[in-house]
């Protein structure tokens, strides 16, 4: 047997070697649980001002303002109450260190105690007021600091383009969700990669922490979401229908856990029994694409965007 | 990962000795305290918990005036 023949075997003995820790199934302990009902959501506001695909959106901590960034290559910051604009920003160029520039604007963040506002390519997590995890095009994660514009750490593992990402509750390690249909655990600190997970059978287009750390989500190209516990290093529960044939685009957790949100090629956004696995609502109202959705921080809202240059806020 | 060479595979399962090491838990285990987790968050859950969207800001309480 060659050596590379031998390495793939050993390789494969080492993956199935972790499944030990899977002695009880989530079905089967929320069996008994009373199913959370239906869950029926109103659009409450329409925001209208992008002219093309809207690609990414993200929440203030305030849970009132909220950026989003579109294919027209303007950044938009809205009051969601209102509907008010707070002005389209077109990112100078100036501002941002020289790795980081992006000839078309993907993703932002917004830290409202310096309202700081970045260019970042997507996906991209800010893990503090210097400092952003971002994706590389060959495969790798990078750390960066934004005042030197430096790589300070490079996460490697991955086979596939890295589709997205989501910083831990307690910032010391993120996921990361990949075209190779895996998904790998990161220290941010020691750049190892601690745990992955396969189970998957197509590219990951999103990944989303579960709010206490121990668990997150992810949804993919094959039509799937699926919940990995991240203590027990296994899948806990996948969700789908045959009636859903269609890629996920983005993912959030509700603020208990107990809801998951799920935005679809299909135009339409589902909401998931986290623990029984069943679908418990829809959000309808996109004409096209569902690309980002987020739930804001006091969970009173989910925000949806759209490729039909619209986004909505639901409750 | 087919097309990967010596290195690269040699690479991966240094990585997979290094991921087997974690200390995992049994999900017997860490599934009930998930469970217990969420279900001791339902109530701040806003979409859960109908006393908490009974002051929805994007809902007008308020009468109209007519000017």
């Amino acid at each position: 047997m060659s050596e590379l023949e031998q390495l793939r075997q050993e390789a494969e003995q080492l993956r199935d070697a972790r499944k030990s820790c899977g002695d009880s199934t989530l079905s089967q302990i929320t069996a008994a649980m009373d199913p959370v009902g239906r869950i029926q959501m109103r659009t409450r506001r329409t925001l209208r001002g992008h002219l093309a695909k809207i690609y990414a959106m993200h929440w203030g901590t305030d849970s009132r303002l909220l950026v989003s960034a579109s294919q027209d290559g303007k950044l938009i910051i809205w009051d969601s109450y209102t509907t008010n604009k707070m002005g389209p920003l077109v990112p100078s160029l100036r501002s941002t260190p020289s790795p980081l520039r992006s000839s078309w604007v993907m993703t932002y963040n917004i830290c409202p105690s310096t309202c700081w506002g970045g260019m970042l390519p997507s996906p991209a997590a800010l893990l503090d007021d210097n400092q952003i995890i971002t994706s590389s095009g060959d495969t790798t994660c990078a750390l960066w600091d934004i005042e030197t514009g430096q790589q300070t750490t490079t996460f490697g593992g991955h086979s596939g383009d890295v589709m997205s990402l989501s910083l831990a509750p307690d910032a010391r390690s993120f996921v990361s969700g990949a075209c190779d249909a895996s998904i790998k655990l990161w220290d941010v600190r020691d750049s190892m990669c601690r745990q992955t997970f396969t189970g998957h059978e197509s590219d990951i287009n999103a990944v989303c922490f579960f709010p206490n750390g121990n668990a997150f989500t992810t949804g993919s190209d094959d039509a799937t979401c699926r919940l990995f516990d991240l203590r027990a290093d296994q899948e806990l529960m996948m969700y789908s229908h045959d009636n859903i044939i269609c890629g996920i685009t983005s993912v959030a957790f509700s603020k208990s856990g107990r809801l998951l949100l799920a935005g679809y090629d299909d135009f339409n956004c589902n909401i998931w029994d986290a623990m029984k696995g069943d679908r418990a609502g829809v959000l309808a109202g996109h004409d096209n694409r569902v690309s980002c959705l987020g739930v804001t921080d006091d969970g009173m809202a989910v925000a949806t965007g759209s490729w039909d240059s619209f986004l909505k806020i639901w409750n | 990962m087919d097309e990967w060479d010596l290195p690269q595979w040699k690479k991966e399962v240094d990585s997979l000795k290094y991921q087997l090491a974690y200390k995992r838990e049994m999900s017997s285990k860490t599934i009930p305290e998930l469970m217990k987790w969420i279900e001791d968050s339902i109530p701040e859950d806003p979409f859960l918990n109908p006393e908490l969207m009974k002051s929805n800001p994007w809902v007008e309480r308020g009468k109209c005036t007519i000017l």
